[in-house]
């Protein structure tokens, strides 16, 4: 490999992307706006989730088990409504994604020491947010339960209120949050936003900047010329990786400045596993470009073959455990997943080489094999 | 050809010409045709088999130091779905170090003595460290693990209370009788693989009319065409119709091959409704990928450009995140996204059946953003011709 052909492609490419401004710009512009927007945008919490309340008791005990939801900060009170009919269109609109509706004589049957029902009515369209809705119902309705049956057995017992309860939960659970203390949301996103985001920008300028030059016939220059496969590789990605870099950086500081991520891992680990996944990444766009003949099928094919999977398959929102055997054997073809062990490790655990040398040592296969891919297809002498 | 009536049949005649040449341009592409067959039925075949954004057996390991008949009565609770018991660890470094590779989310400890304090009627307590890198999941599994431990901790306090099975079905308790509307086993099949259909006709929306409009700028073919007697429209209109007849194909491969036969998705509203609807969808969205595509000098601005729009788009329509979540000037933000209201539709119509009567806002809502976005793109590109 001679170094002076590949500085000469990398220098070439390199003019050819700055003198395009607006690209140019849009390099470093795109993974900054995005990891702003998804930082603000994306959260995972299920809060505010509108409500409204069907009382046909209305007693004060059915008014205080509804304003234990209005209480909530995981609900929004939308307000009361008249009958289950009216209820059940405020459902079917999206206005309202959680009914309570309280039978008559809720009051009456609890002040008489017998057990009361109530229905409540979820939207079920989104499945996780009504899991996670159920998750919240419950838990409110078992605290209004245990409060009137501890009054109950104090009643019933002598004991003050107080003892009755605690006689009544004998267990506490203590639940220690590790790695995220405050169960914040945003810690747990923005690490992995740099993930999704090194996932979907390289590639695209990778793909986009192989598949320009075989659309305009520019690479007949190359194919003419001396220059070998794998200088003109390595020195047409070199201005690519240059750029995701400078991105690594740019992302690493919104993350710590901007969200006051705690970063408890080493730097001089972190930086170089990611740049092994940003040559993953770009080799992800090499070989798209390598197989596609016009930029149009190469924007899409990286679109589909990144931007979904990173979100789907990385551990982004489902965690790999939880995935599908299928789907579960997709994450483990993709990069994404191993770079969201280390960047999650790095940020939030605070664990280097020791714990992480597998997805590293997997993210590094990767990416040679997908540039000994990319090597191998590209070919000096295409048949068309 | 002075024998051809001029007026309507002239502009008929031209526009099916562009539309066999938009046609023949995209069929000459076949990697981008096996791909487009691919997207709609591979790949949401897999979101839709595999999937899941609720807490599914999280991977739970487990210390009993105590080994009575109490703490194992109390962590046969921990069950499947929520929970996979994956075995006993006994040294605390140990646990921590299934945390730390990613091995196991959530280690329960119960303490020794645990049973005899339970049936002392001393109070006890259980330890769990959970992984909490997902916050969401995280948080599901405390409010489990809360609701399994406070409701043993109830049954063991009556049955030392002497209250037994009759005596408590007199206690003032509140039964909560939870439905779920729509989609009564909560199956993520029908929500992901729906979703996902959704999501992949958008990327196809943006990108393909984007690239087809910047490829002729490129290539200098689009001087050819603004010289012939093709108005802006003339040509726009074209490539806008037959992407869209491409990406309806593709909406209904996955329809009709993978989410009704495969995973039975109901659909309770009228089908034609439904690809009119999608149909004004495709044609809205290719108006925000030919907005880029004028903006755009060369493909790999549009490409650019197009992430752009897509990305958040697609992360911030509420089909992967709770909207209600977001903060209000996000949320103001996605009503100018046509995806935000084509979820409202393509759920209303699909699992809740539902009619042009209740679909009237997001239809209002997504064919008002689609004549401004066509008006702003057609006056662009005039503007960068004339």
């Amino acid at each position: 490999m001679n170094l002076q052909r590949v500085w000469a492609i990398a220098g070439k490419e390199w003019r050819e992307i700055v003198r395009d401004r607006l690209f140019f710009s849009l390099a470093f512009v795109v993974p900054a706006l995005l990891m702003l927007l998804f930082g603000y945008g994306l959260s995972l919490d299920v809060e505010n989730i509108p409500f409204a309340v069907v009382d046909h008791d209305r007693s004060a005990a059915s008014r205080d088990y509804a304003y234990r939801f209005i209480d909530s900060r995981y609900f929004r009170f939308h307000g009361y409504v008249g009958d289950e009919r009216m209820a059940g269109q405020l459902i079917g609109s999206g206005e309202v994604r959680v009914v309570l509706v309280i039978p008559p004589q809720f009051g009456k049957r609890l002040a008489q020491g017998r057990p009361a029902a109530i229905q409540t009515l979820v939207d079920g369209s989104f499945p996780s947010r009504a899991m996670t809705t159920k998750g919240y119902v419950s838990a409110i309705n078992a605290a209004f339960s245990l409060a009137a049956v501890a009054q109950a057995v104090s009643h019933a017992t002598g004991l003050s209120q107080q003892d009755a309860l605690a006689q009544l939960t004998p267990i506490a659970l203590e639940s220690r949050y590790l790695y995220n203390q405050s169960v914040s949301s945003i810690w747990s996103l923005a690490p992995k936003l740099i993930m999704v985001i090194l996932m979907l920008s390289p590639p695209f300028l990778t793909a986009l900047g192989v598949v320009r030059e075989k659309e305009n016939g520019s690479i007949f220059n190359i194919y003419a010329s001396n220059v070998s496969r794998g200088e003109f590789l390595v020195g047409k990605l070199a201005p690519y990786v240059a750029i995701s870099s400078v991105n690594i950086l740019l992302l690493w500081l919104l993350a710590v400045l901007l969200y006051q991520v705690p970063f408890k891992g080493s730097l001089l680990f972190f930086l170089p596993a990611t740049l092994v996944y940003v040559l993953c990444t770009t080799g992800i766009g090499l070989l798209v470009s390598v197989l596609v003949r016009t930029q149009v099928a190469a924007m899409i094919v990286t679109m589909v073959v990144t931007m979904i999977p990173a979100v789907l398959y990385s551990g982004l929102i489902i965690p790999i455990v939880s995935l599908g055997s299928g789907a579960r054997l997709v994450a483990q073809l993709m990069p994404a997943m191993y770079y969201t062990d280390i960047v999650v490790g790095c940020f939030l655990k605070g664990v280097g080489l020791l714990s992480l040398w597998r997805p590293l040592a997997v993210l590094a296969g990767y990416a040679c094999l997908l540039f000994a891919i990319g090597y191998r297809l590209f070919s000096k002498r295409p048949n068309t | 050809m002075k024998w051809l009536p001029s007026g309507w049949q002239l502009h008929w005649r031209r526009f099916a010409v562009m539309l066999v040449k938009e046609l023949k341009q995209l069929g000459r592409d076949r990697v981008l045709l096996a791909f487009i067959v691919y997207a709609f039925t591979a790949d949401i075949f897999l979101a839709a088999s595999g999937v899941s954004l609720s807490l599914n057996h999280a991977a739970t390991l487990v210390q009993d130091q105590d080994r009575s008949p109490q703490s194992r009565e109390l962590l046969s609770r921990f069950q499947q779905p929520y929970f996979r018991m994956d075995g006993a660890v006994a040294q605390d470094a140990a646990a921590l170090a299934a945390l730390d590779q990613g091995r196991a989310m959530l280690v329960l400890s119960v303490p020794p003595q645990f049973g005899k304090q339970l049936a002392n009627g001393q109070s006890t307590s259980v330890a769990m460290q959970v992984d909490t890198t997902n916050s969401v999941l995280g948080f599901l599994a405390t409010s489990h693990a809360q609701q399994i431990v406070s409701q043993y901790g109830l049954e063991s306090a009556m049955r030392r209370l002497g209250l037994d099975d009759k005596a408590a079905a007199s206690l003032p308790k509140v039964q909560n009788d939870i439905r779920v509307w729509y989609n009564p086993n909560q199956q993520d099949s029908w929500f992901m693989g729906v979703a996902e259909m959704l999501n992949i006709a958008t990327v196809f929306a943006v990108l393909l009319p984007a690239a087809a409009l910047v490829r002729e700028k490129e290539r200098g073919t689009v001087e050819q065409l603004i010289v012939s007697p093709l108005t802006p429209f003339g040509i726009l209109f074209p490539k806008v119709v037959s992407m869209t007849g491409v990406i309806l194909c593709g909406v209904a491969l996955s329809l009709f091959l993978i989410l009704i036969p495969v995973f039975a998705i109901p659909v309770k509203g009228s089908l034609l409704l439904f690809f009119a609807l999608s149909a004004l969808y495709v044609f809205t969205t290719a108006g925000l990928g030919l907005f880029a595509a004028t903006i755009a000098r060369n493909l790999a601005q549009a490409g650019m450009l197009s992430i752009l729009i897509l990305a958040p788009m697609l992360f911030l329509s509420g089909a992967w995140t709770p909207p209600e979540a977001m903060p209000v000037w996000l949320r103001g933000l996605m009503y100018a996204s046509p995806l935000h209201y084509y979820l409202d539709i393509a759920f209303g119509v699909l699992l809740k059946g539902q009619g042009l009567a209740e679909l009237q806002p997001a239809i209002l809502g997504m064919s008002g953003i689609g004549l401004l976005v066509f008006t702003g793109g057609l006056l662009l590109f005039r503007k960068q011709f004339d």
